[in-house]
């Protein structure tokens, strides 16, 4: 089987525009949930959000496209990243139209960010609006494959939380098999009223900022933002930088319910056994876990049930939601370069607003750690529908 | 990769498969809904109340391949919108109460996913779940997960795709322009020559096997390229045809996704004119209307007629003269996505 590595990540979040602002802010330690400045619902009176700190219009001048029309928020943040993603792995506009290169996104809110104007276009109003064709949960891809010239095998996926760490998946098989050279991969989403409302109507949207895994949270804080990395074939690495090799993924169902993980973990466990079972790893050389961790009581309870399983005495972990809220189909490859930086760079950051950890045993990290030797990292990604995730990247 | 079962519920009767025998039905208008089957026997009233189409029609035809097939290893399905009808309803509820207390099953319902999860749970299938909502080749992606699936040394897997009208994505694609301004009369659909489309939905589900056994089909391979140049897609298409060690002349029947839309129906001709002219080549979309996933109807119907069931007349643009051995279909959306299915008769 062919080997894969990562060569090129972008990343917008709440914590910076890009990768370099986001180590710092994970660096700083401080939470890039606050009070929202754009976002036009109820909510951003009485909620915080990991909201992008910048306006639409400001994001859609910061980068130089050839047509921007109708892009919404998430179109913005997705080719923002896309771009940063492509210029850190030195991919030339010939290799991005190759047919050797598959681009494999996911959202799970897609165009419906702009939700007054779809509400409005789908009265059939005599002038509708310039969103007409950003509403589709691929429209984001559509837009970034017509801009960069994209011909390759191209998909969208939505498997809702879990959505682009199974665009990483799928981009990372389509490389091991042979069938691409390349794989550009990852997802995006923006703040939406579709989502604080949905996720409130569960009662399970935070009112403070989130805090995984401490006995009082009282949900998610809802994030947004786009990350994307390029994945290479061995062969096309060998004078490239690489962050990482990725060893191990598994995609599991928990098969049992829409909205919630099983009080079992039995899902969570799958997916982390699988993955590690992909790698050729025993749970013990597993050095560090980015988890899924949201801030939900039935989340964060399971998830460390099932890392108590499978680990015995669990690994060094935390939440980076705590820093960037909940992101939805941006959080899986979100939290992978997340997990890429502190493999990269030898350090641990800490999981934010824990007082009072679920399990007083082991609570996640408190503390920033740097000199750190980590080998192989796990990122957990869950969603509703029983989609279950993990992922190994491996140090080179 | 083979089919071993299938089963479908589009605009025809294609769940009982009465549409072999007695033709296709044929309704005036420009959304040519589904007619479901009767679901009580297979979905609790209770659950089936609070079913939106999509999923109704997915569980509808998932849940009856998923139970008489054991061994099932994963769940892999396609929809552009998924259970649109309930976004639609979230949305209302938000508009309606200014954001106040709203109720949340169709917001977790409107998950495109939530039909391959609800599957799962129906049937405790723990295995591989994806959902692949890539527009116009969202189906093509299900059948290359699924093949990268069996690849993987696995068995079996339900392949699937789903798609409904609702309000909602039939007016946003009239702003568009997508579908017909006239009233269209669906006998001559694919020869309006008028702009647009007709508005179809339905659902789709095949059990794929790794091993060539008790089948009815081999899925040969999946393509597909996203472009508005025409020089592009015959590339794919040689491409296409190379790697899977054939020669146009090869192929033995042409399955193409005219929707009578005069602006897009070309590239089929062009298509067929290419390479293929004189084969035998079917239609489908007079059938089933148009939606991101219809690629998935047209494999449905190009199985039966590679078992040599009855071809609808009303399906035939050129009459086959020998037997078909193999079926290449050819489906764009909106002239810039396009997908090939390459299926084969199975031994």
């Amino acid at each position: 089987m062919i080997n894969v590595f990562v060569t090129g990540m972008g990343l917008v979040s709440a914590l910076g525009s890009n990768v370099n602002e986001n180590l710092k802010g994970l660096r700083s330690g401080q939470t890039g949930i606050k009070k929202s400045r754009f976002f036009a619902s109820k909510y951003a009176e009485t909620h915080f959000f990991g909201e992008v700190n910048k306006s639409t219009e400001t994001l859609i001048e910061s980068i130089k496209l050839t047509s921007k029309l109708g892009l919404t928020r998430t179109d913005i943040l997705a080719m923002i990243a896309f771009n940063e993603a492509i210029h850190d792995a030195g991919l030339a506009p010939e290799e991005i139209s190759s047919f050797d290169t598959a681009f494999i996104s996911a959202s799970t809110v897609g165009g419906m960010c702009a939700h007054d104007e779809l509400f409005a276009d789908a009265q059939l109003p005599e002038k509708p609006s310039v969103y007409l064709f950003s509403y589709p949960f691929a429209a984001h891809a559509l837009k970034i494959i017509e801009e960069f010239k994209i011909r390759g095998i191209s998909n969208t996926i939505n498997t809702a939380c879990s959505s682009s760490a199974n665009a990483i998946t799928m981009g990372t098989k389509l490389i091991q098999s042979g069938r691409v050279k390349r794989a550009i991969v990852g997802g995006a989403d923006s703040l939406s009223k579709y989502t604080a409302n949905g996720f409130n109507a569960l009662r399970i949207l935070s009112d403070d900022p989130c805090r995984p895994f401490d006995t009082n949270r009282k949900g998610l804080s809802l994030g947004e933002g786009a990350a994307y990395l390029v994945l290479e074939a061995e062969e096309q690495t060998f004078v490239k930088k690489k962050y990482a090799r990725i060893s191990g993924f598994s995609n599991t169902s928990d098969a049992f319910h829409l909205s919630s993980l099983s009080e079992e973990a039995e899902g969570v466990k799958m997916a982390i056994e699988k993955a590690l079972t992909s790698a050729g790893l025993k749970p013990g050389m597993i050095d560090y876990i980015n988890t899924h961790g949201t801030g939900t009581e039935n989340n964060d309870k399971v998830e460390l049930l099932g890392l108590s399983k499978v680990f015995g005495l669990i690994p060094p972990y935390n939440a980076t939601k705590s820093y960037t809220g909940h992101s939805l189909g941006a959080a899986g490859s979100m939290e992978a370069i997340i997990a890429l930086l502190s493999l990269n760079y030898k350090e641990l950051y800490p999981s934010l607003y824990c007082e009072n950890p679920i399990d007083e045993q082991t609570p996640p990290l408190k503390k920033y750690q740097n000199n750190v030797d980590i080998k192989h990292v796990l990122s957990n990604s869950f969603g509703f529908g029983s989609n279950c995730t993990s992922l190994i990247f491996s140090k080179i | 990769m083979f089919i071993s079962d299938l089963l479908c519920i589009s605009h025809q009767k294609t769940y009982d498969l009465d549409l072999f025998n007695n033709g296709p039905i044929y309704n005036e208008g420009i959304k040519y809904f589904a007619l479901e089957p009767d679901y009580t026997s297979l979905i609790p009233a209770s659950t089936l109340r609070r079913m939106g189409k999509f999923m109704r029609m997915g569980v509808g035809t998932g849940l009856p391949m998923l139970q008489k097939h054991i061994g099932v290893e994963g769940i892999i399905l396609a929809t552009a919108n998924g259970g649109v009808d309930d976004s639609m309803k979230f949305l209302n509820q938000i508009e309606k109460y200014q954001e106040g207390t709203l109720t949340p099953t169709n917001f977790v319902q409107s998950t495109p996913n939530s039909l391959a999860g609800t599957l799962s749970m129906m049937c405790n299938n723990k295995g591989y779940n994806n959902t692949h909502v890539h527009e116009g080749l969202a189906f093509e992606n299900a059948l290359l997960d699924a093949q990268m699936f069996l690849e993987s040394n696995k068995t079996k897997v339900l392949l699937g795709a789903a798609e409904e009208i609702s309000d909602w994505n039939f007016n946003i694609n009239l702003l568009k322009g997508r579908f017909k301004k006239e009233n269209c009369n669906p006998e001559s659909l694919l020869e309006s020559g008028t702009i647009g489309t007709v508005c179809g939905e339905g659902a789709f589900m095949f059990v794929i096997e790794a091993t060539q056994r008790n089948v009815l089909a081999q899925i040969k391979d999946v393509g597909q390229i996203t472009t508005e140049n025409p020089a592009e897609i015959f590339e794919l298409l040689r491409n296409f045809l190379k790697k899977n060690n054939m020669k146009p002349s090869d192929v033995d029947a042409i399955m193409l996704g005219y929707n009578g839309d005069a602006r897009t129906d070309s590239l089929y001709n062009d298509f067929y004119n290419s390479m293929f002219k004189g084969k035998a080549a079917f239609c489908f979309k007079n059938l089933c209307g148009e939606f991101p996933t219809a690629s998935a109807f047209a494999l449905w119907l190009a199985t039966y007629i590679i078992n040599t069931y009855p071809i609808p007349d009303k399906v035939i643009k050129v009459k086959p003269q020998k037997e078909i051995n193999n079926i290449l279909i050819y489906n764009h959306y909106n002239g810039l996505q396009h997908g090939m299915i390459l299926l084969n008769k199975a031994n």
